[in-house]
């Protein structure tokens, strides 16, 4: 078997069939055929262990990210607000092997910041029990736990700004929902399906789901340095965050939005695509996002700004964005350093009688380039243990200043320390 | 012009000839004293050569091959479909070499009349399903049980090839091999689990295993953990990233051979079967 492995259970199965699977026979074969199919059931229901934990193992770990962030148009700061030091990742995480095949786990983000009322919040960020399958290497998980779509579920933050789909708000990089987990036989990737609430797991109750989204996520490795994979996302309908208000006044005054908007027919989908050959790698993703809003109004008196309730109407929209990610990255230094680009669009169209036009206002084209120096790396290098990362991204929005003449772009500046540790307790 | 070349590449080379060659091993715990033991041989064999050998276990192991975070893994277990997924998309190409075969042998203290155990009636013993040993042909005599920590890979091999279910709470979770052995000693109901370096000692005795109830076979019994025939029987292997290379090939070849072979079996584990060696050298070739 040489140049590449095989699932062990696999090959034990694959050796009975060579052994007599290929060669039935009328009496004996049948025997031959039993037993083959037997120890073909065997090797994939054998039991084995996607866990990184033995039964009784408990994990602490920590993951806190300080950073500067600046941003400013033509080197003047024009957003106060998001120029400042932050808290931007304050995880703790808890988990617990109970058996071989069940797992718990809990991550608690906790948020600093002055515009709550105690100076400080916290979120659940993964709430959810793992349970083992009969089929090897797959698990079913039921809780907060990630949303498997495009790249926003590798938590990895080698760029450490947002994934596309997060930051285009297409998706949430945790949401509550059940999924069914597993690994490709060989290593040849991974797999995906699930059912969730589709809102978050930063808005619950929010948007007042009415209908679960549902989920499926493929990544296939056939060979070292090729990684090729989609998802897709579709929901029937929810409701947007107006439903829990009274409505609201059009800018111009002229219209009085009724509360009752629904976004429905969601579809996401998102090939992808990574090279890595040696120090360097190439991440690709291209994601489609589209859906329908439903909502009403009324007609408004611009002055007072009282309703005309006999205007009543009810009006349909249809949304349509695309965009395309592309994350190249060098090691450097015994994978000490990283030095990543980064190229974004983000293409929003949304509908105007029967055209789609773009719109521009939310339509960008990003670029930029940064670095990661690890002082240090958890035992076996997987996850980061004390890491600086810079990142410099340049915006241009699609929007218009006066026609013709784009708005000027915004330059972001990212300066941040990730700790991040681990800490096994033995039972 | 080619005065300055010259200079250069002759500092060049008395850098190189000056650095110290290393190559980095880490993972099973295992596995740990054995290869410490390969490593040690190997540098007074080739001393421009370091081989620093560190443990963590299995998981860490592999996990830092696929990571490019050292150049040899050590893993008691063979790599998961997962790892080997995570390695290709990091272009990491995981590559195997079987390096010994450990029999992990069944120990009873040495007055206990058994001989022989089905491996579904040591499954029964070590879940607490079975208490006594006379419901298996022994004296009427309360069973202890002795295993090791959760941390440790013959924990997870054993509960997974025989156990197969969990342990019985009441097992004594022991640090080592021997203070296993010294438990099952002491203990006329002992039981207990131990690599095949370890089973030698007077007052305890290994007992024959068996998958149908009607072969049995011992774990000192080289040939039947060669063939596998013996239940408990499990290669220790060796992972790099793509065929090894360098040094680490060197290293990798002196482990395989005669005198890797001979401190493999010092150390208490069975040396390599032709089938394995052949594989090994397709994946060093």
């Amino acid at each position: 078997m040489p140049g590449y492995l095989v699932n062990r259970n696999l090959t034990v199965g694959l050796y009975a069939l060579s052994r007599g699977g290929l060669h039935f026979r009328r009496s004996k074969g049948e025997t031959h055929m039993k037993k083959t199919v037997v120890a073909m059931l065997l090797a994939i229901l054998a039991a084995g262990s996607v866990y990184a934990l033995n039964p009784g193992e408990s994990e602490l770990e920590y993951n806190g990210w300080f950073r500067y962030m600046n941003q400013s148009t033509k080197f003047q700061v024009t957003n106060p607000t998001a120029s400042r030091s932050s808290i931007d990742r304050n995880y703790l995480r808890a988990s617990h092997q109970w058996t071989p095949k069940l797992f718990s786990k809990l991550s608690l983000d906790f948020l600093s910041s002055s515009s709550y009322a105690d100076g400080a919040s916290v979120r659940i960020k993964e709430a959810y029990v793992d349970m083992g399958l009969p089929i090897k290497d797959f698990t079913f998980a039921a809780g907060v736990q990630k949303h498997y779509f495009a790249e926003t579920y590798s938590w990895d933050y080698t760029h450490p700004d947002k994934e596309l789909s997060d930051a285009q708000g297409v998706c949430a990089s945790a949401d509550y929902g059940a999924t069914i987990n597993g690994f490709l036989p060989g290593g040849f990737g991974e797999l995906q399906l699930g059912a969730y609430n589709g809102e978050g797991y930063k808005v619950t109750g929010a948007k007042n789901s009415v209908a679960p989204e549902l989920l499926a996520n493929l990544r296939l490795t056939p060979f070292a340095g090729f990684q090729v994979g989609a998802s897709v996302f579709t929901k029937a309908k929810d409701i947007s965050p107006f439903a829990n208000s009274t409505g609201k006044l059009s800018p111009d005054r002229h219209l009085w939005f009724n509360p009752d908007t629904a976004n429905r027919k969601k579809l996401a989908f998102a090939p992808m695509a990574k090279v890595a050959v040696g120090p360097v790698s190439l991440t690709g993703e291209y994601i489609i996002y589209n859906y329908t809003r439903d909502y009403s109004q009324y007609n408004a008196d611009s002055t007072t700004g009282k309703v005309d309730s006999a205007s009543l109407t009810h009006k349909t929209k249809d949304y349509a964005n695309a965009g395309i990610d592309l994350l190249p990255v060098v090691s450097l230094m015994n994978q000490k350093l990283d030095v990543f680009g980064r190229f974004s669009t983000w293409q929003a169209k949304e509908q105007s009688g029967d055209s789609m036009p773009v719109n521009k206002a939310k339509s960008l084209m990003r670029y930029g380039a940064g670095f990661n120096y690890h002082f240090l790396r958890r035992a076996g290098g997987s996850k980061p243990a004390v890491a600086v990362q810079f990142a410099w991204v340049h915006e241009q929005l699609e929007k218009e200043a006066s026609p013709g003449v784009k708005v000027d772009p915004v330059d972001t500046f990212i300066l941040q320390f990730r700790m991040e540790w681990s800490h096994l307790l033995l039972p | 012009m080619k005065k300055l070349l010259t200079t250069i590449a002759v500092l060049a080379t008395l850098v190189a000839a000056g650095a110290a060659k290393e190559v980095m091993v880490k993972g099973s715990d295992t596995m740990l004293n054995l290869v410490q033991n390969l490593a040690e041989a190997f540098s007074t064999a080739n001393p421009d050569v370091t081989v620093s050998v560190t443990g963590g276990g299995s998981g860490v192991g592999i996990s830092a091959v696929v990571n490019k975070q050292t150049d040899i893994g050590d893993a008691s277990r063979a790599i998961a479909s997962k790892e080997i997924s995570s390695a290709r998309a990091n272009g990491v190409n995981p590559i195997e070499y079987a390096i010994a075969i450990d029999g992990v042998c069944i120990i009873v203290n040495v007055s206990n009349s058994v001989e022989k155990l089905t491996i579904e009636q040591l499954g029964q013993l070590y879940q607490g399903k079975v208490a006594n040993w006379s419901s298996v042909g022994g004296p009427n005599k309360k069973v202890s049980l002795y295993g090791r920590q959760p941390s440790s890979g013959t924990f997870v091999y054993v509960r997974d090839e025989a156990v197969k279910g969990e342990y019985a709470a009441s097992m004594r979770q022991m640090n080592g091999n021997a203070q296993i052995v010294e438990g099952v000693k002491a203990d006329e109901g002992g039981i207990g689990y131990v690599g095949v370096g370890y089973a030698r000692e007077q007052g305890i005795k290994v007992l024959s295993l068996s998958r149908n109830g009607t072969d049995f076979y011992s774990p000192l019994d080289k040939e039947a953990v060669d063939s596998g025939k013996y239940p408990l029987a499990r290669p220790l292997f060796q992972y790099t990233n793509g065929k090894a290379k360098g040094d680490a090939k060197t290293f990798i070849e002196f482990e395989l051979g005669p005198d890797g072979q001979k401190i493999v079996s010092d150390q208490g584990f069975y040396p390599l079967t032709q089938g394995y060696q052949d594989r090994n050298n397709a994946n060093l070739q």
